[in-house]
């Protein structure tokens, strides 16, 4: 120390100049934020032929983006694929808030609408000429890529078209209609449905679903209307609303006893259910085939597909978007609309099983095996894909969908009085919906 | 290091002019500074500037990726008459005196069977820290099972019993049960260790003179052991509230982002981490995180007053000991 002390300053020379201490604390206080301001360029990628894309796990089939890595087809780019793990959502509205790092291409999961209210942020892919393949696409789907100010910003990725999976085995012993046919068409409306599932009960000792909350969902997922409208008015307030009518079935079917009384948050239970047989249903997405397969594979040939009440709804399935600094937008697209395509689409489904948005991807693809014995769940969903409504999600939705489910789950568990619960829901939402400044 | 500064002999020069004789100090100050910086930066970077930004933000209504609109106190109006928020708050509270009470006793009573002179001790250290450091995720999917209502461990128990089941995790005290015995399983053997140390830290000659008047086993807990060891709980106590008042973990990988039925296990932690990242309400989370704060102060001021009273006390006591002794 000492003799480091001596060798620095050589006596004669008069010493160098030093900072004060003040401005020495100054200078480590301000450090941060030097660094971040000119530390370095906060652009993700300095290779000017490279395209970045945020995707996570099962998102996208593998083969296709190495393909894309060596060289987007058509374009000059290159992608560097980045799986991007949990809290998704967080991590890329932190980005595009820091104006710093920002993907050129992000996958964005269902919950796409959250992002509505900050449309700015992303490029209108119709500008860009997205629209050539409009034809190639379900145009429900095509149309939740729409902003409500028409501008089209989410590109579809896959869809989770909706059906009413059901014990067989269960409904025999409980001496019902068991075939997909003549289950289907015991159960096309709601009334229908909880009928036959208090036989169910009766029969079997079975429940007809799991819980309220998914058949309050399950309707309003089918259903053309929902919470508001393109303009914002609140639908959900007015009598006899689509809101409303989910709930009134949800109600009939928690006062039926068709229910499980097992709310979502116990997934262990509901698996348990399931593979038991002491619920005999649910109504889920495509997706949920392989989920099934996954959780209950005991029970594999036991399980088929009827159509749902009414029609089917559409749960889950994402976008792909182009964030307002993309270097390339042209390659951008070029890509998305690339890995996209129907054959691709159907590449990706036999890699990851993304239920396609695309209705000629399923002239390539076939089913192998037989959970579902002889019926073909692709052709099931593929068809079912034909009738989900169009139908708009409000990015207010969000915020006040919850206080619907947590209400109608007081209902369910703890024998809350439906009226008071659902003003209880109307009250909470409307509180939340000033303070977000959407109500006045 | 401390000695090197005011010993050393000046040269005359330096000692003329005053200002060299600053730089010099400088010179030396310089390298402490630099050594203890990189501390003070970091906590610059990733807890102070995350501090004083969050009080911004309770001021703000900001969805986290668009424009911050100022709105006054707005968010601390909603939350005074927020009843979730409430909900939480007493939540967070009946789940920190269910679990915190048996907890802090199974824990003394572990630590003093562990000082007894038995064999493999400090296998049995280690078997009642493992909780501690077990993954909360994989400990939710089994307690998920355990307390599972239709094909749960326990109600199998109960049903084999010939009891009532309980639903424990759709009803509000099956829930909080639940909750708290996480945490009890959690936490229990982390405060054991704490008290094996306090015990071992107490002389043993206290001991003998009881066993020489003649106390049993448990007069010798209650009398000796409890007494000398209450700096100790009350360390325990305290680091046991700010657990409490901050317990996310264990209903969060428990019941989800919603708390479970009812809301029955949202905590204040968990409703605001939902506010702000599962809502993108970031105004509304810090304007929770501050009341939390205000919460939490309440109870440091209180358990300050009590340290510091229990402290004069135990010493004024630790030194009347030492004069009837004498």
């Amino acid at each position: 120390m000492h003799a480091a002390r001596g060798r620095r300053h050589p006596g004669g020379s008069p010493p160098p100049i030093r900072p004060s201490r003040r401005s020495l604390m100054l200078g480590a206080g301000l450090l941060p934020l030097t660094l971040a301001g000119c530390g370095s360029d906060p652009t993700i990628s300095d290779d000017p032929d490279e395209l970045v894309m945020w995707y996570w796990d099962r998102s996208a089939s593998p083969e296709l983006l190495e393909q894309a890595t060596e060289q987007i087809p058509g374009t000059e780019k290159q992608l560097r694929a980045d799986t991007i793990g949990t809290n998704f959502d967080t991590k890329l509205r932190t980005s595009l808030a820091g104006d710093a790092y920002i993907p050129d291409i992000t996958y964005i999961n269902s919950n796409n609408a959250l992002y509505f209210t900050n449309e700015n942020l992303f490029l209108d892919l119709g500008e860009l000429g997205a629209d050539a393949v409009k034809d190639d696409y379900y145009e429900w789907k095509w149309n939740l890529g729409m902003t409500p100010s028409g501008r089209f910003c989410f590109f579809p990725l896959d869809i989770g078209p909706t059906g009413y999976f059901f014990r067989q085995d269960v409904f025999e012993e409980a001496g019902l209609p068991s075939t997909p046919e003549e289950v289907s068409s015991a159960i096309s409306t709601w009334e229908d449905w909880i009928a036959l599932g208090v036989e169910l009960k009766g029969g079997a000792d079975s429940f007809l679903i799991n819980d309220a909350q998914a058949v309050f969902e399950s309707f309003l997922n089918s259903s053309p209307e929902r919470y508001f409208d393109t303009d914002d008015n609140a639908l959900y307030l007015q009598p006899d609303s689509a809101v409303r009518q989910a709930w009134d079935t949800a109600v009939a079917a928690v006062e039926a006893g068709v229910t499980a009384r097992i709310p979502r948050d116990r997934a262990t239970d509901q698996n348990a259910a399931w593979s038991s047989g002491r619920t005999a249903g649910q109504i889920g997405a495509a997706w949920w085939t392989q989920v099934l397969e996954e959780t209950a594979p005991d029970t594999a040939g036991l399980w088929r597909l009827a159509s749902q009440p009414v029609r089917a709804g559409n749960s889950g399935g994402s976008f792909a978007a182009l964030p307002h600094t993309c270097k390339d937008p042209e390659a951008a697209l070029a890509f998305i609309m690339w890995i996209n395509s129907p054959e691709n689409q159907a590449a990706a489904y036999r890699d990851v099983q993304l239920f396609p948005s695309t209705p000629g991807s399923f002239e390539e693809l076939s089913y192998e095996g037989d959970f579902y014995g002889e019926q073909d769940p692709l052709e099931f969903f593929s068809s079912a894909a034909e009738t989900v409504p169009e139908s708009f999600i409000s990015t207010y939705e969000t915020m006040i969908g919850g206080s619907f489910s947590l209400e109608i789950t007081n209902v369910e568990t703890s024998g809350k009085d439906p009226e008071a619960a659902w003003d209880d829901a109307i009250a909470q939402s409307e509180r939340v919906l000033i303070k977000r400044g959407v109500l006045s | 290091m401390s000695t090197a500064a005011p010993a050393r002999p000046s040269p005359v020069r330096t000692a003329a002019d005053p200002s060299a004789k600053r730089k010099r100090k400088i010179r030396e100050i310089l390298p402490l500074y630099l050594a203890i910086s990189p501390f003070y930066l970091l906590f610059a970077v990733f807890g102070l500037f995350p501090i004083v930004f969050s009080i911004v933000l309770s001021f703000m209504d900001w969805d986290g990726m668009g424009e911050m609109t100022f709105v006054g106190l707005a968010q601390y109006q909603f939350l005074i008459t927020d009843g979730r928020f409430w909900n939480a708050v007493a939540n967070t509270f009946i789940i920190w005196f269910l679990s915190t009470i048996p907890m802090l006793f199974f824990a003394m009573v572990i630590a003093f069977l562990l000082h007894q002179n038995i064999r493999f001790t400090k296998f049995y250290r280690v078997a009642f820290f493992l909780p501690n450091v077990t993954s909360m995720v994989a400990m939710a999917i089994v307690f998920g099972s355990v307390f599972s209502d239709t094909f749960g461990l326990v109600n199998s128990a109960f049903t084999a019993l010939g009891l009532d089941t309980v639903p424990w995790l759709s009803s509000p005290w099956g829930i909080k049960v639940t909750i708290a015995v996480m945490v009890i399983w959690r936490f229990t053997g982390y405060n054991a260790i704490i008290y094996l140390a306090g015990l071992q830290s107490i002389p043993t000659d206290l001991y003998d003179a009881a066993k020489v008047d003649g106390a049993n086993l448990a007069q010798v807990f209650l009398r000796v052991t409890v007494p000398m060891m209450r700096p100790i709980i009350l360390f325990t106590v305290i680091t046991s509230t700010i657990g409490g008042l901050s317990l996310f973990t264990e209903p969060q990988v428990l019941l989800g982002d919603s708390g479970g039925a009812g809301e029955a296990g949202m905590t204040i932690v968990l409703y605001q981490y939902n506010q702000a990242f599962t809502q993108f309400d970031f105004g509304y989370g810090s304007a929770i995180a501050w009341a939390l704060f205000l919460i939490a102060a309440v109870f440091a001021i209180i358990n300050w007053r009590l340290v510091s009273g229990r402290g004069d006390d135990s010493r004024r006591r630790a030194a009347a000991t030492k004069e009837t002794r004498r």
